[in-house]
């Protein structure tokens, strides 16, 4: 009996545990937002900026930057996972314009360097001419 | 009863089977690739498939790769679907750009190289170009040492010219000299006493010859000289006389000498009588000078002034 006196206060923690996983419960329901794609997302972004893909790559940087901006307006209306998706298509897509813009500015040091030998050889093979 | 009751479970799991493998077999005949799977694999294998590319990005193609395999699972979730082939179609674009911006790099080597070649080219022309002017100008040399040998040999020639004409006046020297003739003003004068001739008379006495024969060698070795034969005589006797002795003793003189075989053009004869006295009348040894026959031997060089 003595027992049973007791029995409110010692199922006092079970309760709590129980209300505790309930609002974990709640938690997982409504999932957090996919904050680690959509930093990867702007970071993605701002390297393409800095390569200068706005001059190069222009097309592809537009569209990383809808992604990003419909990964936001999918978290402010708790579509998580879309907004994950849409996150990482944008990082994909600014990955993409910096590859690009990278490529042709390395195309442009390369026919720069043929235009010159072009020159290069014209000057060289006019001065030994003047000289023969 | 019993039995009924266990024929009819047989039977609800017979069912239960036929329904099982008809759903596994239209799983198994429904493994349908998500749309735009096949076009981000065909994108792969074409960048696979480039020699320039295909190894030049190993890493991003791997990755590529993966996308693809994964974009190409089926997948009842359409939106997942679509999210993976537009993953994997992305993937093969960084990884085509990734290839191309190293292949791009790597051909720099190659530009570099031509930039290198084409000055080396530059520079071995100028090589030979040099070496060309230099041949020209070895040619150029040689033409002026040879220029320079002629213009020595022309000097040896002129000295040698100066040395002979030396040699000329020297022996012109020796001649006359040889001669006993005087150079005065109008030429070498070479007096010839009246020892030639017989008092009175005009023609040569036989000894006359050899001193005569001198003076025939020296015009036949000049034979650019003329030669005036002038007679003169002393006061004794008439004037008419006297010039007529000294014009035949003049006479007499060159015949001898064309006698001789000098040619007539070149000698003259004249008689000047008893003018232009050497020494006085008066005396005996006086008169024997004055009588007397002067050879006047041209200067060709006095001639042509």
């Amino acid at each position: 009996m003595n027992a049973f006196q007791f029995l409110p206060i010692r199922r006092l923690p079970v309760v709590a545990a129980v209300t505790g996983l309930m609002a974990l419960a709640a938690c997982a329901s409504a999932p957090p937002a996919p904050t680690v794609s959509l930093q990867a997302a702007q970071q993605a972004i701002l390297t393409a900026e800095q390569a200068d893909a706005g001059h190069y790559a222009s097309g592809e940087l537009g569209e990383a930057r809808a992604e990003l901006t419909s990964a936001n307006a999918a978290v402010s209306e708790t579509h998580m996972l879309v907004a994950e998706r849409l996150a990482n298509e944008s990082r994909t897509e600014a990955q993409l314009a910096f590859a690009r813009t990278t490529y042709i500015k390395a195309q442009a040091v390369n026919d720069e360097m043929m235009r010159s030998n072009g020159a290069l050889n014209q000057e060289l093979q006019r001065t030994s001419g003047d000289k023969q | 009863m019993n039995h009924v009751t266990h024929s009819a479970g047989l039977v609800k799991n017979l069912i239960a089977t036929a329904v099982a493998t008809l759903l596994l077999a239209a799983c198994a005949t429904a493994p349908v690739k998500p749309d735009g799977a096949a076009e981000a694999r065909n994108k792969l294998t074409r960048l696979q498939a480039d020699p320039n590319l295909a190894t030049r990005a190993p890493q991003a193609i791997e990755t590529a790769d993966a996308a693809v395999r994964l974009a190409e699972q089926p997948e009842a979730d359409k939106d997942l679907a679509a999210y993976r082939v537009y993953m994997a179609d992305r993937q093969v674009e960084i990884a085509r750009a990734d290839a191309q911006t190293r292949y791009a790099e790597d051909q720099r080597v190659l530009i570099s190289a031509q930039r290198d070649q084409a000055r080396l080219d530059a520079r071995t022309r100028e090589a030979d170009a040099a070496k060309g002017q230099v041949a020209i100008a070895r040619a150029e040399g040689a033409q002026q040492k040879l220029a320079a040998d002629q213009a020595r040999a022309d000097a040896d020639q002129a000295k040698q010219a100066t040395a002979d004409s030396n040699q000329q006046v020297a022996e012109l020297k020796l001649q006359v000299e040889a001669l006993q003739a005087k150079p005065t003003d109008r030429g070498l004068v070479l007096t010839l006493g009246d020892a030639l001739f017989s008092s009175g008379r005009a023609d040569l006495q036989p000894g006359a010859g050899g001193h005569l024969q001198k003076l025939v060698a020296f015009l036949n070795k000049y034979p650019d000289r003329t030669v005036v034969v002038e007679g003169y005589t002393d006061s004794v006797g008439s004037e008419d006389y006297n010039q007529g002795l000294s014009e035949r003793r003049a006479g007499a003189v060159r015949t001898y000498l064309i006698e001789q075989g000098i040619s007539s053009i070149r000698l003259s004869a004249l008689g000047k009588g008893a003018s232009s006295p050497v020494a006085g009348n008066e005396t005996a040894a006086g008169r024997q000078q004055n009588r007397r026959v002067e050879v006047v031997i041209s200067d060709p060089v006095a001639a042509s002034r």
